[in-house]
């Protein structure tokens, strides 16, 4: 008998409240700075502390050496830091490649505007690297029917900018046209090329629709990034020029 | 045994009128309630602030900071929630070397409420996110992402009711198409159901059967896109869904001013907000209730 007096008496509760509901009346919206007048909160600042000595002492490490600056500006069509970031990449992902397929990559080209920092005459570090590549993109390798190749050659000349190709696509674009050859050789209609790039740009990134559903497409499982890092830790001196692996004649 | 039934049964309806009175007194008195969301998106492992000679952001953002303010608001007011609309991963190198491990550890020290998921979340694959799950004590709520054949089924939940001061706050959660924007070894399995019909089922859901007071989505959709990408974003999941109350936006990075008041399917008012990214700003939207039946059927006012 109690218990059901206890549950009249809940269930009134329940059936009074249910009478008489809260409705939303007001909303007050805005935006909230985070600035140098809040006082940062100890206790985060500390347990931040050990980490940050350890990523610093990383970042900090020094990898390589280069005796001139590295940029992206210093050619027209090209540039020291794009040859050279196109030139390592094929340099670490063509072994990889060709263990696993029995072929070689034909040639490399990346963005631009994937080349996010330039690189101080001196010492390279590894924030160097994380600068450079801030991002996870990953290596892939495409292979391209020539109509595909010819719609990249011409992206390269309607864009005409130091997009970074590697040293073995050589193009000139002439008073009536363009001279083109791979590896030292013209092309060939009948064959495919393989071409290295990112997934980023491989997915249509800076309007790179050529690199789109290819022929067939090969992942490296490499991160740019890794693959300059690693290159860095091979080579105790970069040595990189301007060769005039894409140039104008007009 | 019977006479002694009655006794006791009109003893109870005498103690019932008594207890009735008094429940309707409080209940019928002037009683505002006063819930606070704060919220941030794209935080993308910006622990630090950004340094004085930075281009843009110089001396912006902070995690400790940012705790500093949370900490003042849950002060002034015990009804908070604090939630995060995705992309927490990805940015700086506390994320390469570490994983996110310190990201959630500072969220949970924050007492971060719930998260949705982002794409950068998946960089390190679905096991690189839930390799970081035991850092991470507050609630993954994704009602989009179909997660049953891959190892984070039963970490995230599709939506969650909380109670605060007796009212009750339903969020869910959705996320970006993943196809094309994430490496598929990445999200693995994961199955991406359309967020507009989710969404719909959710405020359904969370209307009819929970009977919440409001309804927040917190969505990685990204805030608006030109109609020829023909992608869903949060303006367009406003105007095709009802009864949400807010959309947290993030993806997009959108420095909103002040949130958007767009419409929903019935043409009624929906806060949509976005507060840029890494941590240089936190959301605050504060939702004030009445049972003062005069002042409710005055409708809601929006103050931005």
């Amino acid at each position: 008998m109690k218990k059901f007096i206890i549950l009249i008496f809940t269930l009134f509760i329940i059936f009074s409240c249910k009478n008489d509901p809260h409705h939303l009346v007001r909303i007050e919206g805005k935006l909230i700075p985070i600035s140098e007048e809040l006082n940062p909160k100890e206790v985060f600042e500390t347990t931040i502390e050990p980490y940050k000595v350890k990523v610093e002492a990383e970042m900090n490490a020094v990898l390589s050496f280069t005796p001139n600056e590295l940029n992206r500006l210093d050619g027209k069509l090209e540039s020291s830091l794009g040859n050279l970031m196109a030139d390592l990449c094929y340099e670490k992902a063509d072994p990889v490649f060709n263990s696993r397929t029995s072929k070689n990559i034909d040639f490399t080209m990346l963005n631009f505007g994937g080349i996010r920092a330039g690189i101080s005459k001196g010492d390279i570090t590894m924030e160097h690297a994380f600068n450079l590549m801030p991002f996870e993109n990953e290596l892939v390798v495409v292979e391209l029917t020539t109509d595909k190749l010819y719609e990249l050659i011409n992206y390269l000349i309607t864009e005409n900018r130091a997009h970074p190709i590697s040293k073995h696509l050589n193009l000139e674009i002439t008073k009536n046209g363009y001279n083109l050859k791979i590896n030292n050789q013209p092309i060939e209609a009948s064959k495919t090329y393989y071409v290295l790039t990112s997934d980023y740009l491989q997915n249509g990134g800076d309007n790179m629709i050529f690199f789109k559903n290819p022929v067939n497409l090969y992942k490296t499982d490499y991160k740019v990034r890794n693959a300059i890092i690693d290159y860095f830790k091979e080579n105790d001196t970069i040595k990189v020029n301007l060769d005039g692996r894409f140039r104008s004649e007009i | 045994m019977k006479r002694r039934n009655f006794i006791q049964k009109s003893t109870a309806a005498t103690a019932f009128l008594t207890l009735g009175g008094l429940s309707l007194e409080s209940f019928s008195s002037n009683n505002t309630k006063h819930i606070t969301i704060l919220h941030t998106n794209d935080t993308h492992s910006h622990i630090e602030p950004f340094p004085s000679n930075h281009s843009r952001y110089a001396n912006k953002g902070g995690v400790a900071r940012r705790a500093t303010l949370v900490e003042r608001i849950r002060k002034e007011n015990p009804n908070t929630l604090l939630l995060d609309a995705g992309d927490i991963f990805q940015g700086t190198p506390y994320f390469n070397f570490y994983g996110g491990e310190l990201e959630f550890k500072l969220m949970s020290m924050l007492k971060y409420d719930a998260v949705t998921i982002g794409n950068h979340d998946f960089d390190n694959g679905v096991g690189g996110l839930y390799a970081q799950l035991p850092h991470a004590k507050f609630d993954f709520i994704s009602s989009n992402y179909d997660f049953k054949n891959t190892i984070l089924d039963t970490h995230t939940k599709p939506y969650k009711v909380f109670i605060k001061d007796g009212i009750k706050i339903g969020i869910f959660g959705v996320g970006i198409k993943l196809k094309g924007l994430v490496s598929e070894k990445n999200y693995k399995e994961t199955k991406y159901l359309n967020p507009i019909e989710i969404a719909q089922d959710m405020s359904r859901i969370l209307k009819d059967e929970e009977h919440c007071d409001l309804i927040i989505c917190l969505s990685h959709l990204g805030y608006h896109y030109a109609p020829e990408r023909q992608e869903i974003g949060d303006l367009e999941l406003a105007s095709k869904t009802k009864d949400i109350d807010l959309i947290i936006g993030g993806h997009t990075h959108t420095f909103l001013p002040k949130p958007t008041v767009t419409k929903n399917s019935e043409g009624e008012n929906v806060l949509v907000n976005q507060v840029g990214c890494y941590g240089i700003n936190v959301g605050r939207i504060d939702f004030y209730f009445d049972n003062d039946k005069n002042k409710a059927s005055k409708g809601k006012s929006i103050i931005v």
